[in-house]
């Protein structure tokens, strides 16, 4: 089976890459998509991290060929998600830089679970730092984003 | 480098070596390609050839920890095991196979120190910080394996199916020797497609860490009970998932001076993994 095609937020994008190019390389340099930020580029602090069918995935250490034929939805795929207003709502970020992975995580929990508990946001967030030690206003984004 | 989707486990194991590196999850492998810690000429990708999912006790090699995390029908230490490792995104790419194999964390080696692991004479943590580090086995190499699950496996007494043999995961591990540097028995063309694990009467894995959540274990005790045995393993003591005999085994141990915390903190999760588990 060959995969030359990336799907991403609902678009289609021929995948011409080097064997060893990350996704996020990928999204950033090549597609313009540079909403998805790299701060540590060895997966450990969720800056970079984007869904593939759904589920929270750090594109930073992902190789591109191996996406195949999963859809990727980035920070710019969830501008509409009402998860955006209630981060601004509770001022839930001090330079905003782990911002869209914190987001796009936040999304992936609120889809399984509409309205979850504080030890829920917590579980699911922990692999999204913020140096900026925003996390009581990212939890209280997280858990009134319905609102 | 090339890009390899192999049509089985057979023939994705036998392209394995000379130049050719498994990849699964690349939760591990990745960044020690960009760190050159791994160079590849070929990545082997495994997804499609290694069986995924949970039925009766066997676990597909493939299935990720975020998969493990939430099985109702595995044993509360694995779960456990699963739930407390690195983070949701990590588990969620990484596969429990992968997870078995994963290199250590040891600062020396992942910086090419010339250490025993690479090749050297000598163990830098030794003499160097090590705080992180072991407290069995370490006369070596001191190095402190990183995997929660694996101590899980080690006390439920699982067995692996690979592609070449079946055998308990107490013997995908070694020490290493003069000879032979490797923390594994796993040959070269070797893939672990599946992992049986035996049903207890209750298990437990409780795990100390720097802090809460996404952090490798300092220590971590898995205790499984089968009838009147019960099986203890640790994360985080040795250079491989450790099996103690019993409680007073950790008066054997030989911890460095920047880890006898580690004795104190096992001391105390055998402790309340021991009274944490029921027995009726």
């Amino acid at each position: 089976m060959a995969f030359d095609e990336l799907r991403v937020n609902g678009g289609s994008y021929p995948l011409a890459a080097a064997v060893g190019r990350t996704l996020a390389e990928t999204l950033r340099e090549d597609l313009g998509l540079t909403g998805t930020k790299v701060a540590c580029g060895e997966g450990h602090c969720g800056a970079c991290t984007v869904l593939l069918d759904g589920v929270p995935t750090l594109s930073c250490i992902t190789l591109v060929h191996t996406v195949g034929n999963r859809d990727v939805t980035t920070i710019e795929g969830l501008r509409e998600h009402p998860l955006v207003a209630s981060f601004v709502r509770a001022d839930a970020l001090q330079c905003g830089f782990c911002t869209p992975g914190q987001i796009v995580s936040a999304a992936a929990l609120v889809a399984a679970i509409p309205s979850p508990t504080r030890e829920e946001v917590r579980h699911a967030m922990s692999g999204n730092l913020c140096r900026c030690g925003a996390y009581p206003k990212i939890e209280e984004a997280v858990v009134t984003w319905q609102d | 480098m090339k890009f390899v989707r192999p049509e089985s486990p057979e023939a994705a194991a036998s392209s394995l070596g000379n130049g050719s590196v498994a990849l699964a999850g690349g939760t591990d492998l990745v960044p020690m390609l960009r760190d050159g810690l791994v160079q590849a000429d070929e990545l082997v990708f495994l997804r499609d050839v290694v069986p995924r999912g949970v039925q009766s006790g066997r676990i597909g090699a493939g299935t990720t920890l975020a998969e493990l995390e939430v099985d109702p029908e595995l044993p509360q230490a694995l779960r456990e095991a699963c739930a407390a490792s690195a983070s949701p995104q990590l588990r969620s790419m990484g596969t429990i196979g992968g997870n078995l194999l994963q290199a250590t964390r040891c600062w020396y080696w992942r910086l090419r120190f010339p250490c025993y692991l690479h090749g050297g004479d000598r163990c830098h943590a030794r003499q160097g910080t090590h705080r992180e580090h072991a407290i069995f086995g370490n006369d070596r190499c001191a190095s402190a394996h990183p995997s929660d699950p694996a101590a899980a496996l080690l006390a439920l007494g699982a067995r692996l199916q690979t592609t070449r043999r079946e055998l308990p995961v107490a013997d995908l591990y070694r020490l290493p020797t003069e000879e032979n540097r490797n923390l594994t028995a796993l040959e070269r063309d070797e893939l672990i497609l599946e992992l049986d694990v035996p049903t207890p009467d209750a298990s437990v894995y409780l795990k100390a860490m720097d802090r809460r959540a996404w952090s490798f274990a300092l220590v971590g005790v898995a205790a499984a009970r089968f009838g009147a045995e019960t099986r203890l393993a640790l994360a985080g003591v040795a250079p491989v998932p450790w099996l103690l005999e019993n409680p007073s085994a950790l008066e054997q141990s030989t911890p460095l001076p920047g880890t006898a915390y580690k004795v104190e903190i096992a001391r105390a999760l055998v402790r309340r993994a021991l009274a944490s588990l029921p027995t009726t």
